[in-house]
């Protein structure tokens, strides 16, 4: 737990977002956390063009992404992703609100590494969150070539 | 006609009778002796008169006579006996049978005169044999014919037969009974023009497909005596004499009409099923597409109603008091409440649009399994549980199961009251093509009068603060009883707890 992975939040309502950060605040994650508010945004970033054309280079240790997004939507990101040579190897957790079955097979046959659905209840909200950026972010060693803050 | 038949019969009888016995066979002889006698008889009385010429003649007469009446045999007898008659008493010497050469043309004569009476009479009695042959023979044909046709008067069937002109020639009871003409108003009249057939092919074709096979069948339209139209299943028969001319051509009709407006019927509903399904599947789809947004965006503002007042609880709770303090505990409660809800709503739509996966399932592992899982949040609770032997079902291992989870934690939740609280689950075997099992408990039970709002969705017997839920559970347990062929019903009394009966079609047959 020396290191701590980047996230990559991929969230078009302002209200998750603020939740999501709040969840991350407490083991000091949020700081760590990069929002784009939908699909093009997020492929920008992973890309390094556009308004992310100056960032500096490596991936996210863990993409966390809604499915129901504006302009790209989620599965069309993670398709990008999985296709992609330098970005497969990126962790994506699904992040969302749906429980339908076909989200769910697609995600997995996209090669999604989980699929979290969010609780409706905070608390349950808040662990779930927590408990992903504290794996994914601490307790799982990224890929190589993740952006680490030592 | 049974006036001639009995006629005919007893012809038959009569000359059966006659020439089988051997005492009808001497008769004919008897008459040449007898004629041969009169004729004699007179021949002498008038030669005692002073008559001398009319002893041939009434000989001649004699040998006729027999040979009219008797046959050849006969006229023969009688000429012999004529002979014998005429040489003893009329010829030189009298009383002699000796002849003089002189009279011997005069007997070549009479033999010659003789065998012509023979020879016509045995003419006349050729033609007469005949014609009586024939006779009878028109007769048994007469009565066999109109036995047949009142044979096919005996069936309800169309049957009429026209001649090679179309003109009908027999007209049957079914026909009259079909078509409300009468028997005597149909014959001679030309088929199609009284019946105002329409043909579905050509009648050309129609003909020459009859000369050509013997036989034609096919659909019609004729139109009854009151001017209403029928449709008729038609077949024609040709029928040809022995020299192979078509002669009549035999034509039965079977009313189709109501068989052709059933299968129109048919027709139509299925175009309207047809529809129908396409709607239904279109509205499933919609109703897909609903449950996905309710799934997917109304949870999304319900968690920020809860998290948004968890976080405003957090930072002010110190600075509230108690009145707003509750407030904010009833926005989350309701939130949570409502997220279950939804939650269950949506589980409840999946039973009826999900796919099922059939396979044998042990009843009593799924008991087992679903007691584990409702186990856990009754750990606080005394329950004692008996558990029966239960049987294997065909059906969807996870609907199943959410029927059994459904079962058991109703009955543990409505028997909260009861300490010990004792739940007793067993096989039920109420109807040969069912299984099932039923769950008892001795909780707070239900009055039967609303008994039927039970199993409905959102339907509560309690109020929400005494025994919590969302009302959806037993909607949820009927519905995977429907899906499986089977039923769910309850049974109980107010305060002396519940039975809950569950059962699946015995067969894999019904639809899931």
């Amino acid at each position: 737990m020396s290191a701590l992975g980047r996230i990559l939040l991929v969230e078009d309502d302002p209200n998750d977002v603020e939740l999501t950060l709040t969840a991350l605040e407490e083991y000091y994650l949020a700081n760590e956390v990069i929002v784009t508010r939908d699909g093009a945004e997020a492929l920008d970033y992973l890309y390094s063009r556009g308004a992310f054309a100056s960032r500096s280079n490596g991936n996210p240790a863990v993409l966390l992404l809604d499915l129901k997004l504006p302009k790209i939507d989620g599965l069309e990101v993670l398709q990008q992703i999985k296709s992609d040579e330098h970005l497969r190897m990126i962790p994506v957790v699904v992040l969302t609100s749906s429980r339908e079955e076909r989200d769910m097979v697609a995600s997995y046959r996209l090669g999604v590494n989980a699929y979290v659905v969010k609780p409706v209840d905070f608390h349950e909200f808040v662990n779930a969150i927590r408990e992903l950026g504290v794996f994914w972010a601490i307790i799982n060693e990224p890929p190589p070539g993740s952006i680490r803050k030592q | 006609m049974d006036e001639a038949s009995t006629a005919a019969r007893r012809r038959m009888a009569w000359s059966a009778s006659f020439s089988g016995k051997p005492v009808a066979a001497l008769w004919p002889y008897a008459l040449a002796v007898l004629s041969v006698s009169f004729g004699l008889g007179i021949a002498l009385l008038f030669q005692r008169l002073g008559f001398r010429a009319g002893q041939v003649p009434l000989l001649l007469f004699a040998v006729a006579t027999s040979s009219w009446y008797g046959g050849t045999g006969a006229a023969a007898l009688a000429f012999l006996l004529s002979c014998l008659a005429f040489d003893y008493f009329f010829t030189e010497p009298l009383y002699s049978l000796y002849i003089v050469p002189a009279d011997i043309p005069y007997f070549i004569v009479f033999a010659l005169f003789a065998a012509l009476i023979t020879w016509f009479s045995a003419v006349r009695r050729r033609v007469e044999r005949d014609l009586r042959q024939a006779r009878e023979h028109l007769e048994i044909e007469v009565v066999q014919r109109t036995r047949q046709a009142s044979l096919l008067n005996l069936t309800h069937d169309t049957i009429f037969v026209r001649d090679m002109d179309d003109v009908i020639t027999y007209w049957n009871r079914g026909a009259e009974e079909l078509y409300g003409w009468t028997q005597e108003q149909a014959t001679g009249k030309d088929a199609h023009e009284l019946l105002h057939s329409v043909f579905s092919t050509p009648i050309e074709q129609i003909r020459q497909e009859l000369l050509r096979t013997g036989r034609w069948e096919g659909a019609l339209h004729n139109a009854r005596a009151d001017g209403t139209t029928v449709m008729v299943a038609s077949r024609w028969s040709l029928q040809r004499d022995e020299r192979g001319r078509p002669t009549a051509i035999l034509e039965t009709n079977n009313d189709i009409t109501e068989r052709e407006r059933r299968a129109e019927e048919i027709r139509s509903l299925n175009v309207e099923l047809g529809k129908r399904t396409a709607q239904l599947e279109a509205s499933n789809k919609e109703l897909e597409a609903f449950a996905y947004s309710v799934s997917h965006d109304l949870r999304a503002p319900l968690r920020h109603m809860a998290g948004f007042s968890e976080l405003l609880q957090k930072n002010i709770a110190s600075q509230l008091d108690e009145k707003s303090r509750r407030y904010i505990s009833t926005i989350l409660e309701a939130s949570r409440r409502m997220g279950a809800l939804i939650d269950d709503l949506l589980s409840f739509s999946r039973i009826g649009r999900a796919e099922a996966r059939k396979s044998m399932v042990s009843l009593g592992q799924l008991v087992e399994e679903a007691l584990a899982e409702v186990r856990r949040d009754a750990a606080d609770r005394e329950i004692i549980w008996k558990i029966g032997e239960l049987p294997s079902a065909y059906g969807d291992r996870s609907m199943l199961r959410l029927a059994l989870v459904n079962l058991i934690s109703n009955a543990v939740k409505f028997t909260r009251t009861r300490s010990p609280a004792t739940i007793e689950i067993g096989p039920i075997d109420h109807d040969p093509d069912q299984l099932g099992l039923f769950i008892r408990d001795n909780g707070v039970g239900f009055d039967m009068k609303y008994r039927n709002k039970l199993f409905g969705v959102f339907q509560r017997l309690h109020a929400a603060e005494a025994f919590e839920g969302t009302g959806i559970g037993l909607a949820t347990v009927l519905r995977i009883a429907h899906r499986h062929g089977g039923r769910a019903w309850a049974e109980g009394a107010l305060g002396e707890g519940a039975t809950f009966y569950f059962s699946v079609s015995k067969t894999s047959e019904y639809k899931i």
